[in-house]
């Protein structure tokens, strides 16, 4: 077996291919993945979490900190980025040198995985979770001279429950004790997970610092993306505005906003003569905004065929004749086979029938119970029947 | 001498028959790519550009294809990579992981197979070791230390992209897209599913990860164009050895897309269904009834076909009944126009048989009781009848109620058809009320 495999991927024969022209920079620079030096318009979050952790840092003490936020607005970047900042300072010796480790709960296949992973980095051994929680509290607990204070970043915290909760009991146990400097910054993305999900005595030791990240509002949202093109001329103004502005009233997500400039840059280019690349206007702008947002069902029910579309119809019609929203297939059969007379077309067999409704079924335009019900299976719709209706109507 | 040259003939037909039925055979059933995909020109386009930039300029990216079951997801992606893969500098770089979400239930099968495909370094042969978690990490590490411009893309292909949404936590998705969406090793992550909500399916974090590119394989095909696809999925290319003979068969496969019988087929299915797997279905139905002595394609083969793919089982279950369990049937249709559509049970139905007997009947046989249990329990064996609590029961057997999984329609028509049907009881099945 292999002792020691080193973790990696081949490398490439060839270089990969720089950046062409001015669309292709822009995407390079937009993509979610190269964070920027400092995350505009967090000043005021990494400022707070700054002070906390440095004055952790300079007492030498131990303390927790819950960060929440919903997905993409910029917790992990921060956290990182004051990471980044306390280690400069510290290589200029203005605050005492300390260790980073970070952990994320989606990472492990299982919340006692942390204790591993934690050992690991910490001090390059591997043992197994029990044993790995018996060394970390013995190194927590004992003091030892010249110990530096470590900060443990701890991602996605929910995971990391178990039924006693003991992984995050001792996560916030260990930095009470006196010798531990241990300075453990937590994130999660719902604000009440302390009171939801933990019991008091976990709760109580994850303490009252908290902070919670704002979803982005369309002027922060637009300060990001010009701050990342960095004065490259790419966009027109007003469509930087629409896609900002669409974004920050769905969600406020950061990565969302990105993608959209992402994927308007390569409609952009595709649309215009080759030679002729300019900028990105409303017209691009849209036509991602509305592939990305628009819902396919509509799309799915025009384009399905004549019976699928009967049969959508026969189901509506037997809703409002029960006036309820479910149906047997029995029902809905009887329907559909009288559609069929009704617009000329050869009658339906049972199990023709059957077919039409099971492909409905697997794209989720029906809602269907296990088919070896077959007759008595009942039948929803996943969507309104004003969309149906609408779908059905149009053309 | 000529009855030797006749049967030469006769040889070399025979052969170019069998050539023809396995290049079609090829076309219909082993998913043989076709050059360029049809009607989904944007949709291509679309998905081979995403695919080149990862590959040739290291950037990450997700996807997702979503269609119907066959509207050509699998083939859509294999055309952009077979293309993808002629240019020189994609072909020496790029890394494959293809992963299909029924043969990868769970992370713990997912993550070895991945490690197995990219030959990572804990590989020996065909064995991965390390435990689950060890393998998590080890990848996770192998990732981290790629970067853009350096290592080479990986594309991760997951096939029924929705069951993986169903494992524990999504972790395997997690940490694909998150890798798709950091600056680590480049990855393409490419899911493709049948199902519409699929986003639906995924946790919060997951889907913000997710760079929200749906590629809609809806194809709003005419008529028109089905029945050209119909025309070339039968015509046979200049590569077929015989020229004679393939301008012969592809003559008539013209002829054939002008009879009117033929469109009226066409139609009907192109009306039921709209993708291709369904067409070659039929046609693989049509194409293996040509033989030696009937080597071209004809409208009569094509109805068959077509016949055989809509026929409905239940009715032709209730053909090869015998007349007692036929008898049992209407009984049952009875019981069910009386009570409308209530759970009845053995009883009943012995009741319902006996009135008939009593009445009517001159043709059928006085059964003993066990007789006629034994037809019942052969119709629930057939599951042409269903116990209501699904089977759970603790009743009696003569006692447990039961359900019958037929329309009225089949019943009636399985009647009209079934061969030497006494009188009476074809009377007394249209009879109202027993």
């Amino acid at each position: 077996t292999p002792r020691h495999a080193t973790p990696s991927i081949p490398s490439r024969n060839l270089p990969a291919r720089k950046p062409g022209n001015v669309l292709e920079e822009a995407r390079a620079r937009l993509h979610v993945s190269s964070v920027p030096e400092s995350l505009p318009c967090r000043e005021q979050e990494f400022q707070d979490i700054y002070n906390f952790v440095e004055s952790k840092i300079m007492d030498g003490t131990g303390g927790c900190m819950y960060i929440s936020g919903v997905p993409g607005t910029g917790k992990t970047a921060t956290v990182q980025e004051v990471i980044r900042s306390l280690q400069q300072a510290a290589e200029q010796e203005e605050i005492p040198p300390f260790r980073f480790i970070d952990i994320n709960g989606m990472k492990m296949t299982d919340p006692h995985q942390a204790y591993v992973q934690i050992l690991q980095k910490l001090c390059d051994q591997k043992a197994t979770a029990d044993h790995a929680a018996a060394l970390l509290e013995k190194r927590f607990s004992t003091p030892a001279p010249k110990k530096e204070t470590t900060v443990l970043l701890v991602d996605e915290l929910d995971l990391l429950w178990t039924r006693k909760q003991n992984v995050m009991y001792n996560l916030f146990d260990w930095p009470t004790r006196r010798h531990a400097r241990l300075v453990v910054l937590t994130i999660a993305n719902t604000m009440d997970l302390p009171e939801r999900i933990m019991i008091n005595r976990v709760a109580s030791r994850l303490g009252l610092t908290r902070m919670s990240f704002q979803p982005y509002t369309f002027k922060q949202l637009q300060q990001i993306i010009t701050s990342r093109l960095n004065r490259l001329k790419a966009f027109e103004e007003d469509a930087l505005q629409l896609v900002s502005r669409k974004v920050a009233a769905l969600s406020g997500d950061a990565r969302r906003c990105l993608d959209i400039c992402r994927r308007a840059t390569e409609i952009c280019e595709h649309s215009g003569p080759k030679s002729a690349v300019g900028l990105v206007g409303m017209s691009h702008v849209m036509e991602a905004l509305d592939e990305m947002f628009s819902s396919s069902y509509i799309t799915a029910i025009r384009c399905a065929s004549l019976q699928e579309q009967l049969f959508l119809r026969a189901v509506i019609a037997e809703f409002r004749r029960l006036g309820l929203e479910e149906a047997t297939f029995q029902q809905v059969f009887l329907q559909h086979q009288a559609l069929c007379r009704v617009e000329g077309l050869q009658p339906v067999s049972v199990s023709e029938s059957l077919a039409v409704c099971q492909r409905l079924g697997a794209c989720r335009l029906l809602l269907l119970e296990p088919s070896r019900l077959d007759l008595l299976l009942r039948v929803r719709l996943n969507l309104s029947q004003d969309d149906v209706l609408y779908a059905l109507k149009a053309d | 001498m000529s009855k030797r040259k006749s049967g030469e003939k006769h040889v070399a037909v025979g052969e170019y028959v069998s050539q023809v039925q396995r290049v079609l055979r090829e076309r219909f059933c082993h998913q043989r790519l076709p050059d360029k995909p049809v009607g989904l020109e944007s949709q291509y386009k679309h998905l081979l550009e995403l695919l080149r930039r990862t590959a040739v300029h290291g950037e990450s990216n997700s996807v997702l294809i979503v269609g119907p079951r066959g509207s050509g997801k699998t083939m859509l992606l294999r055309c952009a990579l077979r293309e993808l893969l002629e240019l020189q500098e994609v072909k020496k770089n790029v890394l494959q992981v293809h992963l299909s979400g029924l043969l990868q239930t769970d992370d713990r099968i997912a993550l070895r197979e991945i490690t197995r495909q990219l030959q990572l370094e804990n590989v020996v042969g065909d064995k991965v070791f390390g435990s689950f978690a060890e393998n998590l990490v080890f990848l996770l590490d192998a990732l981290k230390k790629g970067d853009k411009s350096s290592s080479r893309p990986v594309f991760f292909i997951l096939e029924e992209f929705d069951l993986f949404a169903h494992h524990k936590n999504q972790t395997l998705l997690y940490n694909l897209l998150d890798v798709s969406q950091s600056a680590q090793a480049p990855v393409a992550v490419v899911g493709l599913t049948c199902r519409l909500d699929v986003l639906e399916l995924l946790e919060k974090r997951v889907k913000s990860r997710f760079s929200h590119r749906q590629i809609h394989l809806l194809s709003s095909l005419t008529f028109h164009q089905y029945r050209d696809a119909f025309r070339s999925e039968l015509t046979l290319r200049d590569d077929f050895p015989d020229r004679k003979f393939s301008q012969e068969w592809n003559l008539g496969i013209s002829k054939l897309c002008e009879d009117k019988s033929v469109d009226e087929i066409l139609q009907k299915h192109y009306n039921s269904c709209k993708d291709f797997r369904s067409l070659h279905s039929l046609l693989l139905l049509a194409v293996s009834r040509i033989s030696v002595s009937n080597s071209t394609l004809r409208a009569l083969d094509l109805l068959e076909a077509s016949r055989m793919s809509s026929a409905d089982s239940k009715g032709n279950i209730l053909h090869g009944l015998s007349v007692l369990e036929l008898c049992l049937i209407i009984a049952m249709k009875h019981l069910n126009d009386i009570y409308e559509g209530e759970p009845f049970n053995f009883q009943m139905i012995h009741n319902e048989f006996k009135k008939f007997l009593q009445r009517k009947s001159h043709s059928v046989h006085n059964f003993e009781k066990p007789v006629v249990f034994k037809a019942f329990e052969h119709l629930l064996q057939l599951e042409l009848i269903r116990p209501v609590d699904g089977g759970a029961c603790k009743a009696q057997r003569e006692y447990q109620l039961v359900r019958l999984m037929l329309d009225h329609t089949q019943v009636m028509e399985a009647l009209q058809r079934y061969p030497q049907c006494p009188t009476d009881v074809k009377q007394w099945a249209v009879s109202a009320f027993g």
